[in-house]
């Protein structure tokens, strides 16, 4: 019973239902198997905020479609409803108090779904599609922002057809995350910039990026007094650079790690290095998670500057991941990334989405 | 490798400034890093030969020697193992060690025992524990037995090994205030060396000084071992772990605006209004990734490459290939640009655009938004039945609206308005 209505004929539906086939690559690590996963690749992944009791799951792919599950408590996943973009979603977010997801879309438009009417309407237009969407909730505003290829970074209220800040950027948004005060965006040619959003927003700083390949992913971390204090940027290349905003020695603190790579001690064979195709903190740990290209997510904990773990390796690229909001799942999207191109492009394999208890695994590695 | 001076110096790249405990295995280092042809992976003994063989064999000239840190790629330069190295760059060589030295006679003093020379009898016994404790660093226990310990392997390590810190990172205090000395430090800062350096983390520091051990192959950026020992490492671990309580993470909204308008690139004028210090113009940064380079060299030329429009990136190399499509556009705008993924509205024909509401659908299928009546976490299992698939003329969640959308969240079941698509288009 898929209540998505699935046409793909793997669709086996069913509620947890564990890697079933003999050859289980499809998901190495045993992880829960989301119900009435996406048919195309998913694009984006986010858990309901703690304001809202239980945990959702959303989830934007290229069929066009945003998801929307409850995750239950026993691991069982209820599809709940699904809202259509006419255009591949990019990216999703939740409204502070979960009562409405917003969503981004190649269309060029980003929708406002209502979640309790499950009515969606447009409030954001740009001239291109739009890669990254968040809501920022500021003590004297609220709005959303969305970043797109067309090389503007908008403010939307949601109830206004014309934006309320039109910014612009040196080049197409790649990706973004916003952490109240702090906003940071990292475009095409490697641009970042650190948006302040006290007031309104503003540009505050271009940052010399400290990655040599093409910007994927980025999200904030927070410092022990739970503020905004850097972010960890992904590149193409198999690498994570932790950087802090206001390092008190720049030099010492910030630095970069490689990851998503194959032959590790293996010098004779050409190395292979995947792209970082998403970034994740943990709520509580401040933990990081790292998915990639080569079908692998790794936790790291940046402060002992350690890994945690590393998973066996999917059959096909992880493409999204994402916490949920106590930090308990781990929530990671198995489709194809187009990181080899169109020719290892098969629609009919299915995607995924696994859940995995996070409680244990992302605990920080305890110093000396 | 018990004498105490080997010409001076123990035998060291010029190309990369590793140190090796043989010459022997120097020479094979050089061969397989910076003498090997990139295309047949022949390994010839010199530069000039590495030259010579592709130029005749595979009719390619190389400019720089593979691997070779910035300043030391020259090809022509006749280098084996020791022999043929520049005076001028012994000469530096043996002053930057010299300095690490007095520092570390400096430290030695301050021990209760001196253990660092033959005396691996608790040092060994500690380092066999932290391996244990971190099962998850696969590669930490083979990386860290070769030549890790000082203790082990020529006493000429030791010394250099509790080597300049100050140099190595500026402004980290020489000392960890409260460590304690003697028997303690070794295991401990042992330990958190294995940490350290066990993980794929490369710490932006590089001096070009910076000893090196054979067994740290993929990674050559990681400051001499020895640095990390006891002040270094805690003293690493501690400014990220001090919260910055009064700092403010942006000056307030008023001043901010002053600071972006003034200086977005330079970063002292814009921490003049933080409290705390200045930080030194970032450019450790981009030191710290050059030297990636030279190790995993996946792009040769970076910014050559990705600053010029539709790129095409440098994906593969002799060590290592780039899992990415040759073009310099994100994965999703290549994706973007095929035909299925072009807005279906084109393709909504069937049933018209603009349709009243709640009316619109392919028989089996219910609007997805339609307003059902009922919370939201209620049983919405009757929800769509909806078939997905790009190339469907899926029908509009909503009722099309005219386009220039009006705003208005009271508003009847909203649409995406009929989305202005330039047919075609690179989207």
């Amino acid at each position: 019973m898929s209540l998505f209505g699935s046409t793909s004929s793997f669709g086996t539906g069913g509620s947890g239902v564990f890697g079933t086939t003999t050859t289980d690559s499809h998901n190495p690590m045993k992880d829960v198997e989301v119900t009435s996963p996406p048919d195309d690749s998913i694009s984006c992944l986010a858990f309901s905020p703690p304001t809202m009791p239980g945990n959702f799951l959303i989830a934007g792919s290229w069929a066009n479609d945003v998801r929307c599950w409850e995750v239950q408590d026993n691991g069982q996943t209820v599809p709940k409803a699904q809202q259509m973009h006419t255009g591949p979603v990019l990216d999703a977010c939740w409204s502070d108090d979960g009562s409405k997801v917003f969503t981004a879309s190649c269309d060029k438009t980003a929708k406002m779904w209502d979640l309790n009417s499950n009515q969606a309407m447009q409030i954001a237009q740009h001239d291109g599609p739009i890669k990254a969407i968040h809501w920022i909730k500021a003590p004297n505003y609220s709005c959303i922002m969305t970043g797109s290829w067309d090389k503007t970074l908008k403010f939307w209220d949601t109830r206004s057809p014309t934006p309320m800040m039109s910014l612009q950027m040196p080049e197409r948004c790649y990706c973004a995350d916003v952490v109240y005060p702090m906003a940071v965006v990292a475009t095409a040619e490697r641009g970042l910039i650190v948006y302040q959003l006290e007031n309104q927003p503003s540009e505050f700083r271009r940052i010399d990026s400290p990655l040599k390949h093409q910007h994927r992913c980025v999200a904030i971390f927070k410092d022990k007094q739970n503020k905004p204090t850097g972010f960890a940027l992904g590149s193409i290349e198999g690498r994570v650079a932790i950087h802090y905003i206001n390092p008190q020695n720049p030099a010492k603190d910030n630095f970069t790690f490689k990851c998503h790579r194959s032959n590790g001690t293996n010098t004779t064979t050409p190395q292979d290095i995947y792209a970082v195709n998403a970034i994740a903190f943990h709520p509580v740990h401040g933990t990081l998670a790292t998915v990639g290209s080569d079908g692998r997510f790794s936790f790291w904990d940046k402060d002992a500057r350690t890994k945690l773990k590393t998973s066996e390796q999917l059959d096909q690229p992880i493409t999204a991941c994402c916490f949920n909001n106590n930090g308990n799942i781990f929530a990671y999207a198995s489709s194809y990334d187009w990181s080899k191109g169109h020719e290892y492009y098969n629609p009919q394999k299915k995607n995924y989405i696994f859940l995995r208890n996070a409680a244990e695994e992302l605990k920080p590695r305890n110093k000396k | 490798m018990g004498r105490k001076k080997k010409k001076q110096l123990k035998p060291w790249c010029w190309y990369c400034n590793r140190d090796f405990d043989d010459e022997k295995i120097l020479i094979q280092h050089q061969k397989a890093k910076h003498f090997k042809c990139h295309i047949c992976h022949k390994k010839l003994y010199t530069g000039p030969g590495l030259a010579i063989h592709c130029m005749q064999v595979h009719k390619e000239t190389i400019d720089g020697v593979p691997n070779a840190i910035p300043g030391r790629t020259d090809i022509e330069l006749e280098i084996y193992g020791m022999e043929g190295i520049p005076e001028k760059d012994m000469e530096e060589r043996r002053r930057v060690l010299e300095q690490k030295n007095q520092d570390t006679q400096k430290r030695k003093l301050n021990q209760d025992d001196s253990d660092e020379e033959d005396d691996d009898d608790e040092p060994g016994s500690s380092f066999q524990q932290p391996v244990a404790r971190l099962p998850q660093a696969g590669f930490v226990p083979p990386m860290t037995q070769p030549g890790f310990l000082p203790v082990r392997g020529a006493p000429g390590i030791p010394p250099a090994g509790y080597s300049g810190i100050p140099p190595m990172i500026p402004g980290v205090p020489p000392m960890m205030p409260g460590l304690p000395h003697g028997q303690d430090c070794p295991k401990t800062s042992l330990w958190l060396l294995l940490t350290w350096i066990g993980f794929v983390f490369l710490p932006p520091v590089i001096h070009p000084s910076v000893s090196h051990r054979p067994g740290i192959t993929h990674m050559p950026q990681v400051p001499s071992v020895n640095v990390l020992t006891r002040p270094a490492v805690p003293a690493v671990v501690t400014p990220s772990a001090q919260p910055d309580i009064t700092k403010p993470l942006f000056p307030s909204a008023g001043q901010s605006q002053q600071t972006v308008s003034g200086s977005p690139h330079t970063p002292p004028s814009t921490t003049s209004d933080t409290p705390k210090p200045t930080f030194p113009a970032y450019t450790q940064s981009s030191a710290a990734v050059a030297s990636p380079n030279a190790d995993t060299s996946t792009v040769s030329k970076p910014p050559s490459a990705v600053t010029s429009k539709a790129a095409t990136l440098t994906t593969t190399s002799a060590t290592s290939k780039l899992i990415h499509p040759d073009e310099d556009l994100s994965l999703e705008e290549l994706r973007a640009q095929l035909p299925r993924y072009q807005c279906s509205i084109r393709q909504n024909t069937p049933t018209a655009p603009s349709v009243a509401p709640a009316a619109v659908l392919p028989p089996q299928q219910l609007p997805v938004g339609n307003p059902i009546p009922g919370q939201f976490s209620g049983p919405l299992r009757g929800l769509p039945g909806y078939v997905p698939g790009q190339m469907l003329p899926f029908v509009q969640a909503h009722a099309g609206i005219p386009p220039g959308y009006q705003g208005g969240p009271s508003r009847p079941p909203m649409g995406v308005r009929p989305p202005v698509m330039s047919p075609g288009g690179r989207y």
